[in-house]
């Protein structure tokens, strides 16, 4: 006969259901009733003393402790002890964790219940607790239509299988088709994404809706409904040509999304030439004939020849099935207006970084000239104001300084990882661009930390790009000239001098409806409000809920062949799950019943 | 010389209350922040280093910590939390106990207890002191100002030549004291430094920049805030007044405009910045406020105190409470006293003396260096790395 193991059970109250989420007296109740459970006690002490603790075993004869706690590991130490203590076998602890089964501070009593249910009878939580296998929906949603989406969607249709992909603008693309160049092979940006893009305007397999958004979630893994709002472009795609005959005579103007707000648009535009759907839309904030109730303008309906353009049009809901939603929704950037000193929103020609880029992309409004704001009058609203054109006068010293908005705990904590990169890629480009002009960057530490990233900032410095180690304290204007002040480290010096244009490297933030549809799909966010991987190491791209995976920036600050290489992985999870047909839920779901059934069978 | 590095020096420090110095990553903002951090003195970065690697010999030799006046803008735009102003004020706490050669200033700072007992022990003996001066002198307790010593005029010429020995005895010890820190301020951070080698006309031609900073705390005034420098301005005010005060009647008996006028109005002043300085510290209303050393708050209570009960006196002299105005006239000096022989010489108050000597030393320092290297300004260019 089995011998059965004399067992006492330690919760260790200490950091333990600290927002009051898990009720340890029932804890302690349920642990008595389990079988070879000899005593349950509950232990207050942050430091259990090993001496009186191995005195309790002793006296009740324990041949086997489970700690249960929140995080267990930090008390082993001083349990192990108390049993060598009390002549027992250290190696008979087992731990009962919390925090790392599901049930730390959002978790419930039930889940506590069933992860020490699990460590009393020796079974791994994870093998207890598995789902039962379900069947998959082939369809798959992709939500964003970033480089990251685009990847993860052109796999899983490469494969044959249907995907919808919601982009909330009217284009895809994401960021990487604001850029000239790509860190650090200085790639053409657009002729890598272009072709892609094109490939999913074209793809048989691949639903694209643009200006559209997830409404609405419900259903499990491998069966989810979604509820997707297609926002009235009012121009029809199909038949639209981009002849571009509407937007010469339209009234309406708002700042160019594209351009990240340095020139302006029409009400009636399309994002870029190379934009995929390709055709016109209308921003119904601008449009003078929806904010008037179509009372004035319409002017754009009689110059269409291909009667593409419907004002009246209205908003679309559909309901789609998938069986896999895979989240890409990407990045914003930190708004640099939040720090002050640095006088952007102030001073004209303290730029940031996406402003940069399309300053310096060749199809941007320059027509890829680096130069300064000059004023010009508005004829329209009567005022002079600070634009870029392409025969501005050209900048002599540009500062660029990093770390806008990160590693500062003011703002951002965490470290954005492609700043120092693109900042390097900027100065390439100024030194190319401008070769006469002094091009200073300020930084707090280098972070080349990828391949060929070394090598990269080997080059620019060789270049000619003065790197100074130090972040700037302030850009401030005297008699029109901006002045940059700042501490120059290694040079032990500081550095009051004139600068033209001042380009901020702002860090990567989460969009701001992240938060919305996180609860939307009911997956985790991390405090930088990034969405939760399930696992940092073995699962970094599943959520807590089966079948809903991430790609690409949202889930952390990542560059491009990083993102491409996390849509592709998540994209290869998508075809097995389809291909066979097999899918576990989140564990979430699983009620305290089912964990038992779960051990009934592994025993 | 060598570099020597000492490994528990943070440590040390934090018995002064620098408590984030390791969180500092060196992005210099701190330094470019600060208004009143120039060339040759560039701070507080520089020192937040030196703490880091333990060159506790090379940040007894500095002068920067007294050359900031925390306004705090370094500590709010700090990324890292690293408090850089708070580690300034730390250090002018280090300093301090540095200078002083018989070892009781640091005694003081690093323990709350020794300071607190000092001040009491102190208070108790100058309470029991002041009241046998009045009541031997024959003076009645009733009546005021009668009892105080210098008042009750039979007495005068036997007693009055006791009472300014005690002050003549007082005082010789206390700036003979600081005289000698302040020797060895200069020594530590100008006489000893064989690369400066000053001349004696340099030190004669900015001789006169100790009493401009001691009365006018001009560079306090240069930081973006001004609200703190009008309350310290306040505050040292106040205490000048009083000193007037103190002095018209011990040295000059005169009593009539001096205390009718300058007294009442030092108590106020004094009252005012004290409880405004107090109620930032501890509802820490601004940067500087937010971290309180003992010494800070001590000093804080003892101006509080000092300012209530003079007024106190004051008023009750006046409205011809007389026992009540000599009560609160002892408690005063049981006030005074332990202000001038604990916190003059040893913690706080002594930045009264060290400040102005280190604007000094600073002003030399830079003049040799300049004299030397040519001018220097901020840095039009950075310095160029090779690549
Ligand atoms: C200035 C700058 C320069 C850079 N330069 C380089 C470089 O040279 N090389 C490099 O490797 N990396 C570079 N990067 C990093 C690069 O931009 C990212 O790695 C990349 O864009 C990530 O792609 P993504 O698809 O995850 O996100 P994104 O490009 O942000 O795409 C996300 C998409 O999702 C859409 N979306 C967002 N929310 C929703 C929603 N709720 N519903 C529907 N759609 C939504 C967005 O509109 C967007 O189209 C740079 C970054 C910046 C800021
Ligand atoms: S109706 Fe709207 S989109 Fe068309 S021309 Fe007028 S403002 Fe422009
Ligand atoms: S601002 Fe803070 S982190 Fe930066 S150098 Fe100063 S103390 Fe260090």
């Amino acid at each position: 006969m089995v011998k059965v193991l004399r067992t006492g059970v330690y919760i260790c109250e200490a950091g333990t259901g600290a927002a009051g989420s898990v009720d340890l007296r029932m804890l302690a109740e349920y642990a008595r009733e389990l079988p070879s459970v000899v005593k349950v006690v509950e232990c207050e002490c942050p430091n259990p003393d090993p001496v009186s603790v191995g005195e309790q075993i002793r006296k009740d004869n324990f041949d086997r402790v489970v700690i249960a706690a929140d995080s267990p590991g930090y008390f082993k130490p001083a349990f192990a002890r108390a049993m060598s203590l009390a002549g027992k076998s250290p190696e008979n602890v087992v731990l009962a964790s919390f925090v790392g089964n599901g049930a730390g501070a959002s978790g419930s009593t039930e889940r506590a219940k069933a992860v020490i249910c699990c460590a009393v009878s020796g079974v791994p939580f994870g093998l207890a607790a598995s789902q039962r296998k379900k069947s998959v929906h082939p369809d798959t949603l992709v939500i964003g239509g970033g480089v990251g989406g685009i990847q993860a969607a052109l796999e899983i249709a490469g494969a044959g299988k249907k995907v919808y992909m919601v982009e909330k603008l009217g284009t895809i693309g994401g960021k990487m088709a604001m850029f000239d160049k790509t860190f650090p092979t200085l790639d053409c940006s657009a002729c890598i994404l272009t072709p892609k893009m094109v490939s999913v305007g074209q793809n048989k397999n691949i639903t694209l809706w643009t200006y559209a958004e997830v409404e609405g979630v419900s259903g499990s893994a491998g069966n989810y409904t979604v509820t997707v709002r297609k926002r009235a472009r009012r121009v029809d795609e199909a038949a639209c040509v981009s002849c571009n005959a509407c937007s010469k005579t339209c009234p309406g103007e708002a700042p160019s999304e594209f351009d990240a707000g340095i020139c302006m648009r029409k009400a009636i535009y399309i994002p870029f030439p190379q934009a995929v759907p390709n055709s016109f839309l209308i921003d119904e904030k601008a449009c003078l004939w929806v904010t008037s109730g179509g009372q004035k303008c319409g002017t754009c309906v009689k110059k269409c020849a291909k009667e593409a353009i419907h004002l009246n049009a209205r908003d679309e809901i559909v309901e789609i099935t998938v069986g896999n939603i895979i989240v890409a929704t990407g990045f914003q950037v930190f708004d640099a207006v939040k720090m002050e000193r640095y006088g952007y929103g102030r001073l004209p020609n303290v730029i940031t970084a996406l402003e940069y880029e399309r300053l310096t992309n060749a199809s941007g409004p320059t027509g890829g000239n680096i130069v300064m704001k000059s004023l010009k009058y508005n004829k329209r609203k009567k005022v002079d104001e600070w634009v870029f054109g392409p025969d501005n006068p050209k900048p002599k010293n540009v500062a660029i300084i990093h770390c806008i908005g990160s590693r500062d705990h003011n703002h951002n904590r965490y470290c954005s990882r492609v700043c120092c990169m693109y900042s390097l890629k900027f100065a390439h480009l100024v030194r190319e661009k401008l070769p006469d002009a002094n091009c200073y960057e300020f930084y707090i530490d280098m972070r080349a930390y990828g391949k060929n990233y070394e090598e990269f900032l080997e080059r620019v410095h060789e270049e000619g790009v003065h790197l100074v180690r130090g972040r700037t304290a302030k850009v401030e204007e005297a008699d029109g000239q901006m002045r940059l002040k700042g501490e120059d480290i290694i040079g032990g010096k500081v550095l009051d001098f004139p600068v033209d244009l001042v380009i901020l490297s702002v860090g990567l933030e989460p969009v701001p409806e992240s938060e919305q549809l996180a609860s939307l799909l009911g997956i985790a966010r991390d405090e930088d409000g990034w969405y939760a991987e399930k696992d940092y190491n073995a699962d970094p791209t599943g959520t807590e809920r089966g079948g809903i995976y991430l790609a690409g920036v949202c889930q952390g600050p990542k560059d491009i062949p990083d993102t491409v290489a996390q849509a592709s992985e998540v994209a290869a999870r998508v075809i097995r799950s389809i291909l066979s047909d097999q899918m576990q839920d989140s564990r979430n779901t699983l009620s305290l019943a089912d964990i038992e059934d779960g051990l009934r069978r592994q025993e | 010389m060598a570099v020597r590095a000492n490994p528990n020096l943070l440590k040390q420090l934090k018995r002064y209350g620098a408590d984030d110095v390791t969180k500092c990553f060196h992005c210099g903002t701190c330094s470019a922040t600060c208004p009143l951090s120039q060339e040759p003195f560039l701070f507080p970065r520089k020192s937040m280093r030196y703490l880091q690697m333990g060159l506790g010999d090379r940040l007894k030799g500095n002068l920067e910590p007294w050359l900031c006046y925390y306004c705090g803008d370094c500590s709010d735009q700090c990324p890292r939390e690293a408090q850089p102003g708070e580690t300034m004020m730390s250090m002018r706490r280090w300093l301090t106990a540095k200078y002083d050669f018989t070892g009781l200033s640091m005694l003081f700072y690093e323990s709350r207890t020794a300071e607190v007992a000092a001040i009491i022990v102190v208070g108790i003996l100058s309470g029991i002191g002041f009241y046998l001066l009045g009541a031997l002198s024959g003076g009645d307790f009733g009546s005021y100002p009668g009892f105080i010593p210098g008042h009750n005029a039979e007495y005068l010429t036997e007693l009055g030549w006791d009472v300014k020995s005690v002050v003549l005895v007082m005082a010789v010890f206390v700036l003979g004291l600081l005289g000698i820190n302040v020797l060895r301020m200069w020594w530590f951070t100008t006489g000893s430094r064989k690369d400066l080698n000053v001349p004696f006309d340099i030190y004669m031609k900015h001789i006169l920049l100790c009493p401009w900073h001691f009365f006018t705390q001009k560079r306090y005034s240069e930081c973006d805030k001004k609200k703190p420098w009008v309350v310290h301005i306040i505050l040292m005010l106040g205490f000048v007044a009083l000193f007037a005060v103190f002095l018209a009647h011990m040295i000059w008996q005169d009593d009539t405009h001096a205390h009718t006028y300058l007294g009442p109005l030092a108590g106020v002043m004094l009252v005012g910045a004290s409880s405004f300085a107090l109620s930032g510290r501890l509802n820490k209303t601004e940067a500087h406020y937010k971290y309180s050393h003992h010494s800070d708050m001590n000093f804080l209570y003892m101006c509080l105190f000092v300012g209530l009960t003079g007024l106190a006196q004051h008023i009750a002299g006046r409205i011809g409470c007389g026992a009540f105005a000599n009560f609160m006239y002892i408690l005063h000096m049981m006030g005074a006293v332990p202000m001038l022989l604990i916190q003059l010489p040893f913690t706080k108050w002594a930045h009264l003396v060290y400040r102005p000597h280190a604007m000094y030393f600073a002003a030399i320092q830079a003049d040799v260096i300049a004299g030397r290297e040519g001018a220097k300004g901020a840095s039009a260019v950075p310095h160029k790395q090779s690549a």
